[in-house]
């Protein structure tokens, strides 16, 4: 009887020491990412013994029959998900935030203002020398404008696209780590309990890390898993339809594909890709959105180059000759300007003679850009775009209200209080103090019986 | 802000942040507003305003544009003025001259004098008809370059000047001639009831005086029938140039009511509202005082500081 409170007693010390080091690892771990509380999962030990009938007492103390992982899938998988969302939206905040900076900071809606002003006051005195420069300064000011925005675009556009391609690698980099996860995680479900979190010390960790490399994943891509029993996890990438990514120990590879149009398409073997979160997906409808600007941006310049050459071929220039186009090039990024000669400008109209003042085609020629209004249409595009950065603004904070309460949700529920554990720190003390006093009153108990007999 | 009631410790830590930091950012939003002036820094943060005031910005460039053309305008228009009323003020001193030679009290000498002063008067009034405008063209002749008659052998004035006055564009698709042609203001019909222009007109008389004899009287006396037809055209002319200036100066004011109206609307749109954006800065900084100050005190509050020692 002595002897089995001693074992009850050395059952007892020996849980509360399990106990502090646990709490110990918590406060250690209280701000490492990912990290899920732990906590001893303490059983009673009933073993059969006799007292005067069979298995009437049975106490044998306490183990520790596991360390409980305080993790709530439901928790983690929103929290996921959520973060997965606002990826999304950050990323595509960032390329749409910088297709309008290329396209505001080129200055091109005033440069094209003051191509038109400078037609205006030409028209005072079409046969000024000045004016006319005036007029050649300010289209080449425009036409440089117009390359600023759209080398400003095709820089942000592969930049994107490195960024995507990027992802993908890190995608596939982290899925294989998780196919290693998953081997060892197999491998030691040996013991695996009915309770999915309780676990030993080593698995814990094995799940913490599967746990983040899941959260950077779905920091790229949407995801969704299913944990098999083993605590291996499986991973479909763009939703639960989508094609696997990680299935037990294998890994598909994902792949990207740069198309004509500057989007970049996602294929894991022959299936397409599509993502509904990540930052990929945002980068992805950035370069959608930076497509449509692009070839708004190409259709202006292109129809501004047109108008103003059209219009040149209807009358005559400052030598009396037929005039010649002013602009040259199929795009944004390419519209130049073909003269130095400020008597290039045909402000006459046809058939007048070298150095008339005649401006009857220079006014045809503001006419037909009024009417184009180029202005208007760059005004609106820059409006399109700056709506879509706002809007997209709008979502990414409301996607990160969710995704923080989400992962503050999960930090309350797994995360580590260390008021709590200071709380604990004292209990297991106490109670290894006490189980200490125990031993002490079995020693004293069996010296007492020992010196009865033994006198 | 999210609100969790949490007893994690790194999720009380990460919370605040987030909550500090927000509101750090408000802070420096609205002292961005107030410091520039203007009540947003980026496009994305109202584009309708944006693009509203990109316009009205483009609105006042094209609007001060419109005003130097109006300006130009109303310079020659001015210069036309002045100039026609030199003229008439050559044609009253013909008229009284051609009155004198009329009268049957002067002698055939006189008269050849007097057709030497009408003859200074036709070259005054050719010279007039060949001012340059602001661009150094013919005022008179439709913008040419050059001048808007010339005298053939024959000593006949002769136009060569453009068919039309240049007219030049003035804003709100409003456009404006800037003078008016020679013929326009010197073709008239003499007191037969044929046409002709003043300076030939001018011309034909002096030459009457000169050549003497009663048919430089006859001359003298139908020639101020002639001389009054020129002055009516003339005096036409500069009220149709009085009437522009008129219309210009009213179009002008209409541009600068156009302008304040921008102004005031880009004011609206785009500028700072002082003072309240500094009730709302003050606001911000007490809820950012407070929430530090917080932050702090609740920060300190460990159960490891009161335990074990």
């Amino acid at each position: 009887m002595t002897s089995n409170l001693m074992s009850i007693a050395a059952s007892g010390a020996m849980a509360a020491e399990v106990a502090l080091d646990i709490t110990g690892q918590n406060i250690a771990n209280a701000t490492t990412q990912g990290y899920v509380r732990r906590s001893a999962n303490d059983v009673e030990v009933a073993s059969a013994s006799t007292w005067s009938t069979a298995n009437d007492v049975s106490l044998s103390g306490v183990t520790v029959s596991g360390v409980v992982r305080n993790a709530d899938p439901f928790l983690q998988t929103e929290a996921r998900n959520t973060a997965s969302n606002t990826a999304s939206a950050s990323a595509s905040v960032a390329g749409l935030t910088d297709v309008e900076t290329a396209v505001e900071d080129s200055g091109l809606f005033n440069a094209i203002g003051t191509f038109q002003n400078s037609l205006t006051t030409l028209a005072q005195n079409p046969a000024n020398s000045s004016a006319r420069a005036a007029v050649l300064q300010s289209g080449q000011a425009m036409a440089s404008a117009f390359q600023i925005a759209g080398q400003g675009l095709a820089a942000t556009q592969s930049g994107l696209q490195g960024q995507i391609t990027n992802g993908v690698t890190q995608i596939n980099t982290l899925a294989t780590q998780l196919a290693t996860i998953n081997i060892q995680l197999s491998a030691t479900a040996g013991g695996v309990s009915a309770n999915a979190n309780i676990t030993t010390s080593d698995r814990a960790s094995l799940m913490d890390q599967r746990d983040s490399l899941l959260d950077q994943i779905g920091q790229f891509a949407n995801i969704a898993t299913t944990t098999q029993p083993d605590g291996s996890v499986n991973v479909n990438i763009g939703g639960v339809s989508g094609p696997p990514l990680v299935s037990g120990t294998t890994t598909n590879t994902l792949s990207s594909t740069t198309n004509a149009d500057g989007t970049v398409s996602l294929t894991m073997g022959k299936a397409a890709v599509t993502l509904g979160g990540g930052s990929i997906a945002g980068q992805q409808s950035a370069l959608a959105s930076l497509g449509t600007t692009s070839s708004d941006l190409d259709a202006l310049a292109t129809s501004i180059a047109t108008t103003v050459n059209t219009q040149q071929a209807q009358g005559a220039d400052l030598n009396g000759k037929t005039g010649a186009a002013l602009f040259a090039g199929t795009g944004a990024a390419n519209l130049t300007m073909t003269t130095t000669s400020p008597s290039a400008i045909a402000t006459a109209a046809a058939g007048s003679a070298a150095g008339s003042t005649d401006a009857t085609n220079l006014t045809a020629l503001t006419t037909a850009l009024t009417n184009l209004d180029p202005a208007g249409t760059m005004n609106n595009l820059l409006t399109s775009v700056s709506g879509q950065v706002q809007t997209a603004t709008t979502t990414q904070t409301t996607l990160q209200t969710l995704s923080s309460a989400a992962a503050a949700s999960l930090s309350a529920q797994s995360g580590v209080d260390l008021n709590a554990e200071a709380v604990n720190l004292v209990q297991f003390q106490q109670a290894f103090q006490a189980s200490g006093k125990v031993m002490q009153t079995a020693n004293d108990v069996f010296t007492a019986i020992y010196n009865l007999t033994g006198a | 802000m999210t609100t969790i009631s949490s007893n994690s410790t790194s999720a009380f830590y990460t919370t605040a942040s987030q909550q500090l930091s927000s509101l750090q950012q408000e802070v420096t939003q609205v002292d961005n507003s107030i410091s520039s002036g203007n009540q947003y820094t980026d496009a994305a943060q109202n584009p309708e305003a944006a693009a509203e005031m990109r316009m009205l910005q483009l609105q006042g460039t094209q609007a001060s544009a419109d005003t130097a053309s109006a300006n130009k305008a109303s310079a020659n228009l001015q210069l036309a003025d002045s100039t026609m009323t030199s003229m008439i003020n050559d044609i009253n001193q013909a008229r009284s001259l051609a009155t004198q030679a009329a009268s049957g009290t002067v002698n055939d000498k006189q008269r050849a004098a007097i057709g030497d002063q009408i003859t200074q008067i036709q070259q005054d009034l050719l010279s007039l008809a060949n001012t340059r405008d602001a661009n150094g063209n013919a005022l008179f002749g439709g913008g040419v370059s050059g001048n808007a008659y010339s005298l053939d052998a024959n000593g006949n004035a002769t136009y060569q000047g453009a068919a039309t006055a240049p007219t030049l564009p003035i804003g709100g698709g409003q456009s404006v001639a800037t003078s008016v042609t020679g013929p326009e203001l010197l073709n008239m019909t003499d007191a037969n009831g044929n046409s002709t222009n003043l300076i030939d007109a001018l011309g034909s008389l002096a030459s009457a005086l000169k050549a003497g004899g009663s048919a430089a009287q006859t001359a003298a006396s139908t020639a101020l029938t002639s001389l009054a037809n020129g002055l009516d055209a003339v005096t036409t002319a500069q009220t149709v140039v009085g009437s522009r200036e008129s219309w210009l100066s009213l179009n002008t004011q209409n541009q600068t009511a156009a302008a304040t109206a921008r102004a005031t609307e880009e004011s609206h749109i785009g500028d700072t509202d002082v003072s309240s954006a500094a009730i709302k800065l003050q606001q911000l900084t007490t809820a950012l005082q407070a929430s530090q100050a917080c932050f702090v005190r609740v920060s300190s509050l460990s159960l490891f500081n009161v335990i074990g020692n």
